[in-house]
């Protein structure tokens, strides 16, 4: 298997080449009457981001407008998306609409792979309110490449029966009173071996992020245009110390392992909290995937700060959307997107679909437990906003360094001092 | 020298027939050629180019990369993570070939020895096991190894072995390493078996009976008899074994959820992080290049081996 991954890539490389050389063009742009468009458009949307109903909503408001354009959504998985991309990008006839990562964007708009629709930003709804982060993560040099389409802010979601249970009366307000609500917890359980007060997978390098920012410290800073990784600076060390206290006392979750599996884990009924996003509620209680008589048992509060009543700094995840660079209808590609972000659809993702929507406008939307997500995105950070960080995820070094320090196998400060000189070499361009 | 020179002229000037049926052997094995070359050598000399150039995801846009001669292979060979990764995976490499083909021997002798069912039976099992789909059978060894809900940790401590509950296996690459190689193990042994097996059968029964009436013991037997008689097929899976065993990716990939640690790097995975994940092809390319070479310093006393007693026989 070896050779072939790799040599894959180069045949993938020959044929974009090939398909490069012989490659056509079809019809769109110089039309303007919407109804004699016509050509098929590529949309590439991540596994779990629009629910099936918004999707089919969007695409009979563009077929009303489009009749004679063909529209293929197809959805693509997390777990290999960078690899996808990459391979998909270089082709001649890439997608022509893709979701990306927020954190993935800056990559692929240095590389020249998205199209600048700084000069359209206008003809979106809401584009004068999207959120800053969103915004921020779709611009490069100050040209503007995607639209920001949804965003994730993690809190902690909990059982109310097992905290009631366990004599906690109300959600903790500070990071001491988590611990000791967490040990409160772990003590009534203590006769379930598999019971976690607080789930932690050691690779949820998204949850462990709060902990670092909490205290002042960050992944990187940068001055004078050079990157400087700052993960084994002190107060960073202060918020991983923390973190490790939390999880060596409170968690049983595998150390070596990731969040997929968390809400599975958490509806199995042995863990009393998570830090999760909103959408992982429907997960939790899902019919087929979940446990649904957990659903009148979830409560949801802020991750606290280690300063009491405050609340720690989330990670502010989401999607953008993007045009291929290559796409040979752009400008479909474009109209697609402003039907999917138009005021409508953008509203039925926060209520069908849950997720914090790409307008401050519509924030008011969050109701019940998603009130708490959409409140916390309010405290957000985000990572370098570099083209190279996509490099620092794919080689994991934040998930391997937070291995290493659950299981042992490396103090704090050696830890944290290897991933911090790796990220500098990263982001400043080396391997 | 002589006849050297003499041969020539006993030669009779060839007939036009003659030419064409000369040509005829090439022209059988040209479509065959070129298949290989289509499939093989052409992506490979595409590999060897890269190699010499920074190719990022830029270059990969454009098609058009930025010549740089040596400097990815300097950069890998002063990688301190290469020579770790090189040396884990010869050692992983060794430790598995030796496994497979020691176990494979034990049960393709085993399967001479029992009665026709148990042997039908051990043979489809064999079969089946050959027939699965590497990615679906690391899945189902990955459930069986789960943290939470593996059953291997339930089997363990059920047996009170230890306590087993929530043991993770791959906390310890030494451990998370010989997990790894059951799996390999597990899924090279079928192939293996299966010819070794094959070559028991033309042992000549008479010969190994003379030995028997000669005073020789078992080990004796295998030792001096059967062992030599089969060792062009031995010269072959171990051969074979090393070339896939040393570029062994699916398996710790997939058991380790596509996002393994640097531990838990094969040579075949660090190519593919540097070229796929970091985006640095040209850097992927180098070491897949040398991957290679070292493949083919390795498996050349074998093949070497292999030629030679093919010339005896």
């Amino acid at each position: 298997m070896n050779l072939r991954k790799t040599w894959l890539g180069v045949i993938g490389v020959g044929v974009a080449l090939l398909a490069a050389a012989c490659g056509g063009n079809s019809s769109s742009g110089n039309n303007n009457n919407p109804a004699n468009e016509t050509g098929t458009l590529t949309i590439w949307l991540m596994n779990g981001s629009a629910p099936q109903s918004v999707v089919d909503g969007v695409n009979a408001d563009f077929k009303a407008k489009y009749p004679n354009v063909t529209v293929n959504v197809e959805l693509q998985q997390w777990g290999d998306i960078g690899t996808k991309l990459d391979t998909a990008f270089a082709g001649s006839a890439p997608p022509d609409v893709v979701e990306l990562g927020n954190t993935l964007v800056a990559k692929y708009a240095a590389a020249g792979a998205l199209e600048d629709i700084s000069g359209k930003k206008s003809s979106f709804d809401n584009s004068s309110t999207w959120l800053q982060s969103l915004t921020d993560s779709c611009t490069v040099n100050g040209k503007l490449y995607c639209v920001p389409y949804y965003a994730g802010s993690r809190a902690i979601i909990y059982r109310t029966d097992l905290f009631a249970a366990a004599g906690i009366t109300a959600p903790p307000t500070s990071m001491d009173q988590l611990l000791a609500d967490g040990q409160k917890l772990m003590t009534a359980n203590s006769s379930d071996p598999n019971f976690s007060a607080l789930y932690f997978p050691g690779k949820y390098w998204y949850a462990a992020l709060p902990f670092v920012w909490d205290f002042g410290g960050d992944i990187a800073t940068q001055s004078g245009g050079k990157w400087q990784g700052t993960l084994n600076s002190s107060s960073s060390q202060q918020g991983l110390t923390t973190l490790a206290n939390l999880v060596s006392k409170l968690s049983r979750a595998d150390k070596t392992g990731d969040e997929a599996k968390q809400d599975a884990a958490f509806a199995q009924g042995h863990i009393a909290m998570i830090i999760a996003n909103g959408w992982e509620v429907g997960v939790i209680t899902d019919p087929k995937a979940g446990n649904p008589a957990l659903a009148t048992k979830l409560g949801a509060f802020p991750i606290p700060s280690h300063n009491a009543g405050q609340q720690a700094p989330v990670f502010l995840g989401g999607s953008d959307l993007g045009v291929a660079a290559k796409s040979a209808h752009r400008d479909l590609a474009n109209a697609w997107i402003q039907t999917f972000t138009d005021q409508k659809n953008m509203s039925q993702m926060a209520t069908v679909g849950g997720v914090i929507p790409n307008t401050t406008s519509l924030l008011g939307l969050g109701q019940g437990l998603n009130a708490v997500f959409y409140n916390a995105a309010k405290n957000s950070k985000f990572v370098p906003n570099s083209e190279n960080w996509a490099n620092v995820e794919n080689a994991n070094v934040i998930p391997d360094m937070l291995v290493k320090i659950f299981t042992g196998q490396q103090a704090i400060p050696d830890a944290t001092a290897a991933a911090s000189t790796k990220i500098t070499s990263i982001l400043n361009g080396g391997g | 020298m002589a006849t050297a020179i003499a041969t020539p002229e006993l030669e009779p000037a060839p007939t036009r027939i003659q030419q064409r049926s000369r040509l005829l052997p090439y022209a059988l094995i040209a479509p065959g050629i070129a298949v290989i070359g289509g499939i093989l050598a052409v992506p490979l000399a595409w590999l060897v180019w890269i190699s010499f150039q920074h190719y990022g995801l830029k270059e990969l846009i454009n098609h058009q990369g930025e010549w740089v001669g040596l400097n990815n292979y300097r950069t890998i060979l002063a990688d301190p993570l290469f020579h770790q990764v090189l040396f884990r995976s010869l050692l992983f490499t060794f430790a598995c070939v030796a496994l497979t083909v020691a176990l494979s021997t034990l049960i393709a002798m085993l399967l001479q020895r029992v009665r026709r069912l148990v042997r039908v039976t051990l043979m489809s099992a064999l079969v089946f096991v050959w027939a699965t789909p590497v990615i679906v059978s690391v899945d189902i060894w990955q459930w069986m190894f789960d943290y939470e809900f593996g059953v291997i940790n339930y089997v363990l401590t059920q047996l009170h072995l230890g306590n087993f509950i929530h043991h993770n296996w791959f906390d310890n690459p030494l451990q998370g390493w010989s997990v790894v190689m059951v799996i390999v193990v597990w899924g090279a042994i079928p192939f293996v078996t299966i010819t070794l097996f094959a070559g028991l059968l033309q042992v000549p029964a008479d010969i190994v009976d003379a030995a028997h009436v000669d005073g020789a013991g078992p080990w004796q037997r295998f030792w001096h008899v059967t062992a030599p008689m089969l060792k062009p097929l031995f010269l072959i899976v171990i051969c074979l074994s090393t070339i896939w065993d040393f570029g062994v990716f699916n398996q710790p990939y997939v058991l380790l959820n596509e996002r393994p640690s640097a531990d838990y790097f094969t040579i075949a995975i660090y190519s593919y992080r540097e070229s796929f994940g970091v985006t640095q092809y040209g850097l992927g390319a180098a070491i897949a290049v040398l991957m290679v070479l070292i493949l083919i310093v390795v498996t050349l006393f074998y093949v070497r081996e292999t030629v030679r007693v093919a010339e005896i026989a």
